[in-house]
């Protein structure tokens, strides 16, 4: 090759991704430029201390559970999406009226409703204040309801209830629900705005 | 006079989901014929195929956002996001090289999620190495902490610390290349992006951790 390479040619070369003639002809090319010899040999030895350290394949945790959660997912199916045509049919606009014209009708309705009717609640039978009851899951554990209207406050004494340990994690109770929306971007071409300058 | 049929390669020649037969026939991978299967609804011809890719994957995502909880996630949504675009997966790429399409689209979109409910600018903030996991035994683990991650010699520590230091278009070049060994076509086509504008992306990311690898890389 008496020309020099383009660029591309160059990157493809130093990278190792030339074939056939076109590698032949950087090749030769290069025999006499022991500056692109040594860029080459310098990509190679990077490539090779990058790929020690840095494994391509890691198996993900728990990779077993990890199909079955996919399998799942993918046979769910898929929520359906309620494609509703627009229509200009008469129900469209006449609904919308018809609701609020019963609605007037009943607002003028009750407002000419001069009379309550009476009822006589002489003989119906009267509320009786229940003492409220207490009820325990555990054998042995006594309960005792105590309420305050001043104080606005309820209290429930328990007793014979173990105490509880120490090392008892209450955050482990708590149920905090992963919520991840997934959407379907697979065709979708994102180019992100985020490069910066190095 | 009939010919024989050959019954494994009328099969193998048959249209299956949107695959070409031809395809099928000289994929070094064997991928495209499980994909084909899998179009066709076999579940566990993908089954199979996750098998096969989750761990590239699971890798990938990991080394660009450092989190191993996020990344175990965010690889389950490239393979169920995957299972629905494989109708439209034609067999011009590389199967693998698709699905790090899918993963560089995810990973965008998540980053793009976390920096909205943040409410804060769209910027590289999310993959700071600041935000790694702490507890994570495979990454740095903290702020201050590299000059002593760097005496203990663990040549994957000081990478990664390296490559957080990159803007995330200039690190997922580099674990492309590098890492999973794509070539330069193959990254254009992940990343939505020209041929022209990945060469020059890695020569300056590769210049930059060259240059934050000095004494490391020196020594070898």
């Amino acid at each position: 090759m008496n020309t020099n390479p383009d660029e591309a040619t160059l990157a493809l070369w130093l990278d190792d991704e030339l074939a056939g003639a076109d590698l032949a002809a950087v090749e030769g090319w290069a025999l006499t430029r022991p500056e692109q010899l040594a860029a080459r040999e310098e990509i190679r030895r990077w490539r090779a201390t990058v790929a020690s350290a840095m494994p391509a394949f890691e198996e993900p945790p728990y990779p077993d559970f990890f199909n079955s959660r996919v399998l799942q997912a993918i046979r769910e199916p898929a929520p359906a999406v309620a494609l509703r045509a627009r229509s200009f049919s008469w129900k469209s606009w006449c609904m919308p009226m018809a609701a609020c014209a019963g609605m007037a009708l009943t607002f003028w309705a009750g407002t000419k409703a001069t009379t309550t009717p009476e009822y006589d609640v002489a003989g119906a039978p009267k509320a009786i204040p229940v003492e409220p009851v207490v009820y325990t899951p555990e054998n042995g554990v006594d309960a005792e309801w105590f309420a305050s209207k001043e104080a606005s406050a309820t209290v429930i004494v328990l007793k014979g209830v173990a105490a509880i340990p120490d090392d008892t994690d209450f955050s482990a109770t708590v149920y905090l629900p992963a919520e991840r929306e997934i959407d379907s971007t697979a065709n979708r071409e994102v180019k992100p705005a985020m490069e910066t300058e190095q | 006079m009939n010919k024989p049929i050959d019954e494994t390669s009328k099969v193998a020649q048959e249209p299956v989901g949107s695959v070409d037969p031809d395809a099928i026939m000289t994929d070094p991978d064997d991928d495209f014929r499980l994909v084909a299967l899998a179009q066709q609804g076999d579940t566990r011809s993908y089954d199979e195929l996750v098998t096969r890719h989750r761990g590239r994957i699971f890798a990938m995502i990991r080394n660009m956002i450092h989190q191993e909880a996020d990344a175990w996630d965010l690889s389950q949504e490239v393979f169920i996001k995957a299972w629905h675009a494989l109708p439209k997966f034609e067999a011009k790429a590389k199967f693998s090289t698709w699905l790090y399409r899918i993963a560089h689209n995810t990973v965008y979109d998540w980053a793009r999620k976390r920096k909205i409910e943040s409410a804060g600018e769209f910027n590289d903030e999310i993959f700071e190495r600041e935000r790694i996991d702490s507890a994570s035994f495979t990454t740095p683990s903290g702020g201050e902490m590299p000059d002593a991650t760097m005496a203990n010699g663990e040549l994957r520590v000081k990478i990664q610390i390296a490559l957080g230091k990159l803007s995330p278009d200039h690190r997922e070049v580099v674990l492309l290349k590098d890492v999973q060994g794509l070539s330069y076509k193959e990254i254009a086509e992940a990343m939505s992006s020209t041929l022209g504008t990945v060469m020059s992306r890695l020569f300056y990311a590769r210049q930059k951790l060259q240059a934050l690898l000095k004494d490391e890389y020196e020594s070898r």
